[in-house]
């Protein structure tokens, strides 16, 4: 019994040990990570839509559960900037969708993703394909579909349900900024 | 509730399986797909695990890490209540029900080091999951793995009765004959599952 | 101990991936990008070294018992704060890496060398191991990348390696990389983890192969040699 004991006291103190080091670790990389996630958000929004400041308005209309935030670009008369949580192929998406005031998707950008990568992840990627993918929903409006679909956007290959998502997200978002009338 | 059970399972045995779309048990997986058998024991016993520790996982994350802000813990302690629950599990089947563990038991200790058990964890969390759909998740992509698996096995125990060259021999010719499968479970990726 | 024989050791005859034959999942999932790889490689590197000098300091005063669960709490300390690091200094590789940051815990490589070599062997030489060992896995990662990403995508150095203005190296992840034939004349499956399964196959077999080889050289040496001194006597 003793030495179940001795057993059980080295192993708490090793992991007390390490847990500590860790929460050390936690408290000097928790801010820059927050600001990290802050500054990708905010290129995020300056890439879908150019405005010179956005604010963020309210938004709590039942019909629309996937919509996250609302954020109006120079007040509104340039246009919204909508993000979204909903599910892709591998785990929640999180996107922004830019619509100008004319109601057309003025560009996307996947803010968080968990998709495969090589696969779905090239939804974000900074190459040629992620580029490519997301400069077709630019000029889109909320009939937008996947060209299997009878729609105008090609999907990622090997990645039909990433691609379906976001479009799907892309045409709610647009619904989004038009009920606010 | 129920489209999205129906989602996640289909996701995590055909269209996304744990093995040939997201490399997540790959070393069980060769080693132990020699022979059906062992490959249909070691299937199982991981079905198991997974079903287990999602649900365990999910309660300790929810209740302990996430309320005490202590989330820069997660693998810690994710990695020991796997270890901890393998162990627990190999001694109560040993005492309880000694059938099943003369079948399991020598995979159970091998599971510690899968990295699809702490793996389906990790994404119970990153894809916000709640309860009900981590444990659907954690018992499909076992399914999952099973069913890679067996399949796997079978084709192994043809593959031996091939000839091919020498210095294939082992993991090598195992590796190519997992890509033909993967190409394969290829077919299910434009399948559209029904919201 | 012998430095030259660790060295080699680690890089080609005792191989983590290519003739031990662990850490497989990692090396097959993530090698699409040489960003990846490299990012992946050393990430693993460091996290080698580091558990492997600690779990060799402490090797004396752990209890048998428990060492392998002791083992597993350092490496998932060091584990954390990689990913801890990674994530706020080079974001985009722990976006691009995702889950398989966390998944360095169980990858055998690590518990593994803690087992076999770290608890009986004095801190110097476990350091040069982990060292050796990690760069044996480096390597191969960067072959598995260079190979997936010529084949698959044309490419060479996707997100490691700008040419746009100037030859320079991005460290963020956004570089395209050298385009050697244009994308879409590229095998994209390759890409898949078909390519991945495959590519690691066909790795293996050529080391198989290298091996077998030198052996045979070395055992014809020394029959020759034999024979010599017949000969002479």
């Amino acid at each position: 019994m003793n030495k179940i004991l001795r057993l059980a006291l080295v192993l708490f103190l090793v992991s007390a040990v390490v847990a500590g080091v860790l929460g050390v670790v936690n408290e000097l990389t928790y801010p820059v990570i927050d600001a990290q996630k802050q500054a990708k958000t905010a290129a995020a929004f300056a890439s879908v839509l150019k405005a010179e400041r956005f604010d963020e308005i309210e938004f709590n209309n039942p019909d629309f559960p996937t919509v996250l935030t609302v954020h109006a670009a120079d007040g509104g008369d340039t246009g919204y900037v909508v993000t979204s949580i909903f599910s892709g192929a591998q785990g929640n998406i999180t996107l922004a969708v830019g619509v100008d005031s004319a109601g057309k998707c003025s560009g996307i950008s996947v803010i968080e993703h968990a998709e495969t990568s090589g696969l779905g992840a090239n939804a974000a990627s900074t190459g040629e394909v992620g580029v490519n993918f997301r400069a077709q929903f630019v000029g889109q409006d909320e009939s937008i579909a996947l060209s299997n679909a009878g729609g105008s956007i090609d999907a990622l290959t090997g990645a039909t349900i990433t691609s379906r998502a976001i479009t799907e997200a892309v045409a709610t978002s647009i619904r989004a900024v038009k009920s606010l009338g | 509730m129920l489209s999205s059970i129906i989602q996640i399972s289909l996701g995590a045995i055909l269209i996304n399986n744990f093995i040939f779309s997201q490399f997540l048990g790959c070393c069980p997986f060769l080693g132990c797909s020699n022979k059906v058998d062992t490959a249909v024991g070691m299937g199982l016993a991981v079905v198991f695990v997974m079903g287990l520790a999602s649900a365990i996982c999910w309660v300790i994350n929810e209740y302990i890490l996430v309320a005490l802000h202590l989330e820069f813990l997660q693998t810690l302690a994710f990695i020991l209540v796997i270890a901890a629950l393998v162990q627990f599990v190999e001694m109560f089947l040993k005492k309880m029900v000694p059938s099943l563990y003369s079948a399991l038991g020598i995979f159970l200790p091998l599971i510690t080091t899968n990295c699809a058990v702490l793996g389906v964890v990790l994404l119970n969390v990153q894809n916000n999951y709640n309860f009900i759909e981590s444990l659907v998740y954690g018992i499909t992509g076992g399914i999952g793995f099973l069913l890679a698996i067996v399949l796997f096995a079978s084709v192994r125990e043809r593959v031996e009765f091939a000839e091919y060259p020498e210095c294939f021999r082992g993991f090598s010719i195992c590796l190519v004959s997992a890509a033909l499968v993967a190409l394969a479970f290829m077919g299910f990726s434009g399948m559209a599952i029904p919201v | 101990m012998n430095r030259k024989k660790q060295f080699t050791e680690g890089l080609i005859t005792n191989n983590p991936v290519l003739v031990q034959q662990i850490g497989m999942c990692a090396t097959m999932a993530i090698t699409t990008t040489l960003f990846n790889g490299v990012g992946m490689g050393l990430s693993v590197l460091i996290i080698l070294t580091c558990c492997n000098v600690v779990i060799s300091a402490i090797r004396k005063i752990i209890p048998g018992e428990i060492r392998l669960a002791i083992f597993v709490v350092v490496i998932a300390g060091f584990v954390t704060i990689v990913d801890m690091l990674l994530k706020a200094f080079v974001p985009a590789l722990s976006e691009a890496l995702g889950v398989f940051i966390p998944l360095i815990v169980v990858n055998c490589i690590i518990i593994g060398r803690a087992e076999a070599f770290c608890q009986k062997m004095p801190v110097k030489d476990s350091f040069f191991d982990g060292i050796f060992q990690g760069v044996g896995y480096t390597l191969v990662l960067i072959a598995m990348c260079v190979i997936r990403e010529l084949l698959g995508a044309g490419r060479f150095g996707g997100g490691l390696i700008d040419v746009a203005n100037g030859f320079r190296f991005t460290l963020d992840g956004t570089g395209a990389g050298i385009q050697i034939f244009p994308e879409s004349y590229g095998a994209s499956i390759m890409s898949l983890p078909f390519g991945g399964f495959l590519t690691l196959g066909f790795l293996i077999a050529a080391m198989q192969y290298a091996l077998k080889k030198s052996e045979d050289k070395k055992k014809a040496k020394a029959e020759a040699k034999s024979d010599e001194k017949e000969a002479q006597e």
